[in-house]
């Protein structure tokens, strides 16, 4: 059984002892007062209510500081006292039910336990009255006396216990709400149907400053309302009052007052509380200011962050959009623009792969081109998007195009496209826009300069030789390399020229005029000088006629440097005319050299120049270079140094025609290409053999190239003029024959051959025809110019065809002989 | 390829200079022909075929000057060729004697003056 905490406090109990004794004391004294039987003795109960009396005064007096133990004991003398009383009455009298009071105490005051102490105690002391008194009926006298106060004890006991249960309940279950409200964080206010605070909590105290004892009681209105809102808070108020719903709850935002006059911003849920027919609002306030500061504060931060988002998204757009427009400024070819456009797009909007498409001037889109991997990327989205003329997102956002506009038109399409997760979205169509237009125009531009470029190249290509010609004995090549860059293309050019008697003129020349004007120039120069030299001048007369009519016809004042070379293979000679042109380059065993000469200036600077033929040796095994500028020229750096490191270069070139300009041009032109056009151009005079064997197609045209190999040919095996000459005429004749016998051999073509011993020389000829003595008007002049300027001639006809051996002893001529 | 040979016409009072350039074999020898004789007017006295700045003439030109003899002839018009001695022209001319067909002389000028001057 659980002890229950006393009730009562020892003050309490301590007067109430008191009242007890002074109660008793005054009845007893009263009981004399009144007429009574003789058995009784006065004065032994006057005594004991005096000592009643005294004790009292003395609990009273002491009540503050008396302990439990100390009320026992003067509770055990009570019981004393009642004995005696009862002692000096006698047994007639009804003092007995007095020991009810002390049990009612024992009972009331006590725990049970030392209240039943009490009684037992009580029962000893009147069972020795009784035993004193000697009296009849002494067991009933004792059991009713003892019974009737420990039974109404008992009962007493049993009803305080309930009381006494309850009422602590009551007290925890207060103490726990009041707990619970004092430690809650917000302010718990009960107002009663006027609006007078009924509870009033700490929190509330903490919030508004007023102790629950100012609060309590106070129209809340007046208390803590701002009073511009006080009638609002009343309506607001009533109307829940008003509502007659039990559940009825409403949370609104207020402003409140604190007791310094500050007010602050509250929330405020209140609920509609009926109780026994009374109608309350209980409310919860919470001071929201901090709530509110962090919740601005949080805003501000979602705002600084999407502000940054959006800085950042359009920073991020911005760049994309300029590396674009840089990679499409970046070339000034329109395939470079192209090539890094698709990999910039590719880059910036994290596509899988891009494809530029460009429209001809009819509209229709072409592959302009496309990122690795990309291939055709979406060409049916292309022409959509071309005709649409707007940027758009096709195939479930997969696919992003952008019509790519100059002056309003849409002269391509860029398209990219991006494999799951990636998709397109609206920025990725900003960012397009943005970029499309630049793009245009950067893509219009270098399609126009390209054009030009272009036609430039075309006409600078188509005055240049196809092919240059088959020299027997001499080996060529040249390279033309446009400018890469700049509408620098035409002003360069070359020329093999094959002059009668075996020479052949070489001819490198640079326009200063760039462009259509350029090439154009470079055209009438060409012609010009191709029908001076068949006109038969010398070196130095081209030259100065070029010079004329560069002087007389040029719009404005052109000019142009040139070299005009004369190789003449049969006299291992080279001549040349230098006008402002950089110096030609000889290769001859090992070593290399400039041909420094007679320069002079260059063509169209003055009227009437000179220029002067220079000679120099040029062996078989020797070769030649010529070059423009466009080769030499570094920027920032002198002339001589692109001279030495040409020369340098040279010299570790591989030693045939091909090789050697495939070597300078790999070496000495930048990657990317040269700024300038490059022109090259190389003669290789080939050693001669000491025999050779050549075949010729039976044509005309075999004749020149035959004799011209014959020329190198003879001179380097000791010939004369007249005898090579002589001995080209004569061999000339029977490859004419061989040439008109291709009607009986079906074209087959025919070969000549030739082999020296000592002085005596051997030229065969041999075609696969049949023979005849005489060529159709020839009337046998063929055959006999053969045998008049040969020694021996025999013709041997046979089944494989007919061949003719001529033969010649050098250095015995008759007019030597004579 | 241009031609090999060049054919540059002048006229000199009433005769008509033919200046070859060049090589004339039998690729170029034909045309050569018809050149020069178209280059040639019915009131022409004569034609000067001048040889002195061709570098090479095999048989074929040969032929080419023979039927330009004749046809010159027909026209009772007359051909000197101008052919320097010691050039290689010179000497297949001389092997042809070419001078039983028409007179060959060392430079254009008497070639011109013995036009001009009728034979006996």
């Amino acid at each position: 059984m659980r002890d229950l905490p006393g009730l009562f406090d020892v003050r309490v109990k301590a007067r109430s002892l008191a009242y007890l004794f002074a109660a008793g004391a005054s009845l007893g004294l009263l009981t004399l007062a009144f007429p009574h039987t003789e058995e009784i003795r006065d004065l032994p109960l006057v005594i004991l209510a005096a000592v009643a009396y005294a004790i009292a005064a003395a609990i009273w007096a002491l009540a503050d500081r008396v302990r439990d133990w100390q009320l026992h004991a003067v509770l055990a003398c009570g019981t004393v006292i009642i004995s005696l009383a009862n002692y000096y009455a006698g047994a007639s009298t009804l003092y007995p039910i007095l020991y009810t009071w002390t049990a009612l105490y024992g009972f009331y005051f006590f725990p049970i336990r030392e209240a039943l102490a009490q009684m037992v105690f009580l029962a000893l002391a009147y069972a020795v009255v009784l035993a004193v008194q000697d009296a009849g009926m002494v067991v009933v006298d004792w059991l009713l006396a003892v019974g009737t106060p420990a039974v109404a004890g008992l009962l007493i006991s049993r009803l305080l216990r309930g009381i006494q249960h309850h009422a602590l309940e009551l007290r925890e279950s207060e103490e726990r709400t009041r707990l619970v409200l004092d430690t809650a964080p917000d302010a718990f206010i009960t107002l009663d149907r006027d609006g007078c605070i009924i509870t009033w909590n700490a929190a509330a105290e903490r919030m508004f400053g007023w102790t629950r004892e100012e609060a309590v009681g106070q129209k809340m209105r007046e208390l803590i309302m701002p009073p511009e809102h006080a009638d609002r808070h009343d309506e607001r108020r009533q109307a829940l009052v008003d509502r007659n719903d039990p559940l009825a709850t409403e949370t609104y935002e207020v402003e409140l007052v604190r007791r310094d006059g500050r007010r602050f911003p509250g929330e405020a849920t209140v609920s509609r509380v009926e109780e026994r027919g009374e109608v309350f609002a209980s409310g919860f306030i919470t001071d929201t200011t901090e709530r509110l500061r962090r919740q601005a504060e949080r805003e501000a931060l979602l705002r600084e962050q999407a502000a940054r988002a959006e800085a950042e998204r359009v920073a991020e757009m911005v760049s994309g959009m300029q590396a674009l427009v840089d990679a499409a400024l970046a070339h000034r070819t329109l395939e470079g623009i192209l090539r890094d456009l698709v990999t910039q797009v590719r880059g910036v909007l994290a596509a899988d792969a891009a494809a530029i498409y460009l429209a001809d001037e009819g509209g229709r889109l072409s592959a302009g081109a496309s990122s690795p991997g990309g291939g055709a990327v979406g060409h049916e989205f292309a022409i959509w998007v071309a005709e649409s003329g707007e940027a758009m997102l096709a195939q479930a956002d997969a696919l992003i195009g952008v019509p790519l506009l100059a002056d309003d038109e849409v002269i391509g399409v860029l398209v990219a496209g991006a494999e799951p997760p990636r998709e397109f979205g609206g920025e990725d169509l900003t960012l397009l826009r943005l970029a499309g237009e630049r793009v245009g125009l950067a893509i219009a531009h270098a399609r126009v300069y390209e054009r030009e470029h272009r036609i430039a190249e075309t006409l600078q290509r188509s005055l240049l030789p196809d092919r240059l010609p088959d020299l027997p004995g001499l080996e060529v090549a040249a390279r033309y390399l446009p400018a890469a860059s700049e509408a620098e293309v035409g002003g360069d050019w070359y020329d093999v020229i094959p002059i009668a008697g075996g020479a052949v003129g070489l001819v490198m020349g640079d326009v200063a005029g760039k462009g259509l004007a350029g090439a154009s120039m470079v055209g009438r120069l060409r012609s010009a000088l191709r029908a001076y030299v068949l006109e038969g001048h010398d070196g130095g007369r081209v030259v100065e006629r070029l010079n004329r009519l560069l002087w007389t016809e040029a719009e404005e004042s052109q000019m142009a440097t040139m070299l005009y070379l004369i190789v003449d293979p049969a006299a291992s000679t080279v001549r040349w005319v230098n006008a402002g042109h950089p110096p030609p380059l000889v290769m001859s065993r090992g070593e290399a050299r400039f041909l420094e000469g007679p320069g002079s200036v260059p063509l169209g600077v003055l009227p009437f120049p000179t220029y002067e033929e220079a000679t120099a040796r040029l062996d078989p095994g020797d070769a030649l270079l010529l070059y423009t500028d466009g080769l030499i020229e570094r920027p920032g750096e002198h002339l001589d140094s692109g001279l030495e490191l040409l020369r340098a270069t040279v010299r570790d070139a591989p030693d045939n025609p091909q090789g050697l300009l495939d070597h300078l041009l790999a070496t000495l032109v930048p990657a990317g290409g040269a700024a300038d056009d490059v022109a090259l151009l190389t003669l290789f005079n080939l050693p001669v053999p000491e025999k050779f064997s050549a075949e010729f197609p039976a044509e005309p045209e075999s004749l020149a190239p035959i004799r011209s190999m014959l020329r190198r040919w003879l001179a380097h095996a000791g010939a004369d003029d007249i005898e090579i000459a002589e001995i080209t005429t004569a061999c000339g004749e029977a490859a004419t024959n061989a040439i008109e016998h291709a009607g009986t051999s079906n074209g087959a073509p025919f070969e000549v051959s030739g082999q020296r011993e000592g002085s005596l020389v051997e030229i065969a000829v041999h075609d696969q025809g049949s023979w005849r003595s005489e060529r159709e008007d020839d009337h046998g002049r063929g055959l006999e110019l053969m045998r008049t300027l040969m020694d021996t001639v025999a013709v041997q006809p046979g089944e494989q065809g007919t061949t003719v051996s001529l033969r010649r002893r050098l250095g015995q001529r008759e007019g030597d002989a004579s | 390829m241009s031609d090999l040979t060049q054919v540059e016409i002048e006229q000199k009072d009433d005769v008509v200079v033919a200046r070859l350039t060049g090589e004339l074999d039998i690729s170029v020898a034909e045309s050569t022909g018809r050149k020069i004789a178209e280059a040639v007017p019915s009131s022409a006295r004569g034609v000067v075929v001048d040889m002195s700045g061709l570098e090479f003439m095999d048989s074929s030109g040969v032929s080419m000057l023979f039927g330009l003899a004749r046809q010159v002839g027909s026209h009772r018009q007359q051909l000197v060729v101008v052919a320097p001695e010691g050039r290689p022209v010179s000497r297949v001319l001389q092997i042809v004697e070419f001078d039983r067909a028409a007179p060959v002389r060392e430079d254009v000028d008497s070639a011109v003056t013995a036009i001009a001057t009728p034979q006996t």
